[in-house]
């Protein structure tokens, strides 16, 4: 069983590509395919199953652990891809860090694991890895690998060197490492030389890039991945590029989170490229 | 070894007798406080829980806070519901105070937060009686009286010795108000008729709180043990009353004493360790000045404990005063254990005329410790020496 993590800042598009990758996985019945969104917003799958579905945590809480089943939680979606939402409380209550977990605990209890048997499982996480909840996915083994997605903007990077942070935590245990970067394109400036500087000083590789196209909206706001939408399409290609690149990696590295000071030397690249493309 | 805030916050509201106190926390926290409490007092159960499973501290334990508020208020018919959050709502931020504003009771509430990870079992009692202390009204000083504050409804002898207290204090013409916590919601919500606080080894903020707000003076002493122990006790009291003290008293208790000299004598100089809250000093006083023991270890629960159990051992203690945590030590150092501070949970105290306190206690208090060494029989001694 392969499994990975997918983490980056909010709104980076973490949910596109995972959707999109774990399509292009379970193509053609290629591989049985299981993502688990591990975001109390409960939107990671929405593309992928089409509609909004129960959480993990929405029927524990209905339920109880002892009367919950696996049908309950697990939906299959596009290319039979099987969808799985940790869900969380209400903003503003209660513990979603504990949530995760819980969502997690449940999972491992109810044979998601052993009786549907993914060939691969894929975590789409929540923002950063803002305590011991949402690093869950990074311990116990539940993950080979995480790949992290990030823009050319300073605060998608800056939140990358957080999230190696807590990879370097875990990594230094052997719980797990990091697969690579995922460079979107889908910025003020787009510049792949800048974020493969900020992955040769963490130590890893840029796994694929993501373009800047129309065709994305346009299959999400028909909640559909662009595999369904458009699958002939050439950011389709890429999605499909990308999937068989995280799928098959072997490169695992523990990160070396960058200072502050060489954080603030990439921000300088940046701005000096802003300029020239306002001069331009 | 020390208990935490949320057992002290605890024991301190549920000394109020017909308050009812709801802990906002799982079973565990709960369980824990009434069986420290209920060992000798098992038909005072006016507890409720929210009993916080993990559906709670995922989703928040307002909903479940909000129905336990409800039921309480019909459960019990009492005037007071006091409710103490403990870690696990504190962790996960429940907003307690919005949950109690929300619901209309038909008695007071009072809240506190008593997470166990922030403070010790002393801070928490301080702290539970400033919260509660906001029922308090301002009173006509009744003369010639006072409270006794720093008691738990829990501590061992707690009945036998407010008896005698009290006893002694009438006697010498002086009228006990309140005791604190032990006592009804109304005698503490009329506290402050006290003329005079009188503070034993615990809850100094409530009393200077108390004279901030209603100008009721304190005075700190001792815990009465021995016959110059309470001596000592009545007669700082009654010079702050300005009160002649009497003393025919004492006499009388002397000669219980005397039928019991040789023995007392015996043990002159045997060296003892002592452990517990702030009433180990006072006991250590008592054994030290009046029985003439020697005390090899004074420890007070907030010291380490693995000090504590390594400098008895490595001390010549033949009796140790403490709780009943400290059986497992006495057991293995094959000498009697003197229970007289809580938590004491292997034996029950129910009557109420054999106090540890003032001049009948310390009668009591002796023939416990000669029983004590007297009946570690050879039963017992044979045990060990066959093993």
């Amino acid at each position: 069983m392969r499994k990975f993590c997918i983490y980056g800042k909010g709104g980076i598009g973490k949910s596109t590509i995972v959707s999109n990758i774990a399509a292009a996985l379970a193509e053609d019945n290629n591989m049985t395919v299981m993502v688990m969104g591990c975001d109390p917003k409960s939107d990671s799958t929405r593309n992928l199953a089409g509609r909004r579905i129960s959480t993990v945590l929405d029927v524990f809480r209905a339920k109880g652990p002892d009367k919950m089943k696996l049908e309950e939680i697990v939906f299959e979606g596009f290319n039979g891809v099987y969808c799985v939402e940790s869900g969380g409380p209400e903003p503003g209550v209660g513990c979603a860090g504990r949530g995760v977990i819980t969502a997690a605990d449940m999972l491992v209890r109810l044979g998601a694991y052993n009786d549907l048997k993914p060939d691969v499982v894929i975590y789409d996480v929540l923002g950063d890895v803002v305590c011991g909840g949402f690093a869950m996915p990074l311990r116990q083994g539940l993950a080979d690998d995480v790949y992290i997605v990030t823009t050319c903007d300073p605060m998608a990077i800056y939140a990358a060197n957080n999230i190696s942070k807590g990879i370097k935590r875990f990594a230094d245990r052997s719980e797990v490492f990091l697969g690579g970067i995922i460079y979107n394109g889908r910025s003020v400036v787009d510049e792949p030389t800048i974020i493969e500087s900020f992955a040769a000083r963490l130590g890893a590789k840029v796994m694929g890039k993501i373009l800047m196209s129309k065709l994305i909206p346009r299959a999400e706001i028909r909640r559909k991945t662009v595999l369904e939408y458009a699958p002939d399409s050439e950011i389709a290609d890429l999605f499909r590029d990308l999937a068989f690149a995280l799928y098959e990696n072997e490169d695992r590295i523990i990160p070396e989170p960058l200072s502050d000071v060489e954080l603030d030397e990439i921000n300088e690249e940046i701005e000096v490229l802003l300029r020239e493309k306002e001069q331009a | 070894m020390d208990g935490c805030k949320f057992f002290g916050a605890f024991r301190a509201c549920s000394g109020i007798k017909d308050a009812v106190v709801l802990s906002h926390c799982p079973v565990g926290c709960n369980w824990g406080a009434m069986i420290l409490k209920n060992t000798s007092n098992q038909s005072d159960i006016r507890q409720a829980c929210t009993v916080m499973h993990e559906r709670e501290i995922v989703f928040g334990g307002e909903e479940a806070l909000r129905e336990a508020l409800v039921r309480a208020d019909k459960l019990y018919n009492t005037p007071l519901l006091a409710v103490i959050a403990g870690c696990a709502p504190t962790v996960i931020g429940d907003d307690i105070e919005a949950v109690v504003n929300s619901v209309e009771l038909n008695k007071e509430v009072v809240w506190m937060d008593a997470a166990g990870f922030k403070d010790n079992m002393g801070k928490g009692y301080e702290e539970a009686l400033v919260h509660l202390a906001r029922l308090m009204k301002e009173c006509e000083t009744v003369e010639k009286s006072v409270n006794l504050i720093g008691f738990c409804p829990d501590d061992f002898k707690v009945d036998a010795d407010l008896k005698e207290i009290k006893r002694l204090l009438n006697h010498a013409g002086i009228k006990v108000n309140c005791v604190i916590s032990k006592c009804s919601f109304h005698e503490f919500v009329n506290a402050p008729a006290a003329e005079l606080n009188v503070v034993m080894g615990q809850g100094t903020e409530l009393a200077e709180h108390m004279k901030r707000e209603f100008g009721v003076p304190y005075l700190a002493v001792g815990y009465p043990y021995g016959l110059e122990g309470t001596t000592d006790f009545i007669n700082a009291i009654c010079e702050h009353l300005h009160i002649e003290a009497k003393e025919k008293e004492l006499d009388f208790e002397l000669e219980s004493f005397k039928r019991i000299y040789l023995y007392l004598h015996e043990l002159y100089g045997t060296p003892v360790s002592v452990i517990g809250d702030f009433h180990a000093e006072s006991m250590a006083n008592f054994l030290d000045r009046e029985l003439g023991f020697d005390i090899e270890v004074l420890n007070s629960n907030e010291d380490d404990y693995y000090t504590f159990e390594q400098n008895v051992r490595a001390s010549n203690t033949t009796i140790l005063f403490g709780s009943s945590f400290e059986r497992n030590i006495a057991v293995e150092l094959r000498i009697p254990l003197v229970r007289f501070t809580y938590p004491v949970f292997d034996h029950v105290c129910v009557y109420d005329d054999a106090p540890f306190a003032g001049f009948r206690g310390a009668v009591c208090l002796t023939e416990t410790i000669l029983n004590a060494v007297m009946g570690f029989g050879t039963k017992e001694i044979n045990k060990y020496i066959t093993k």
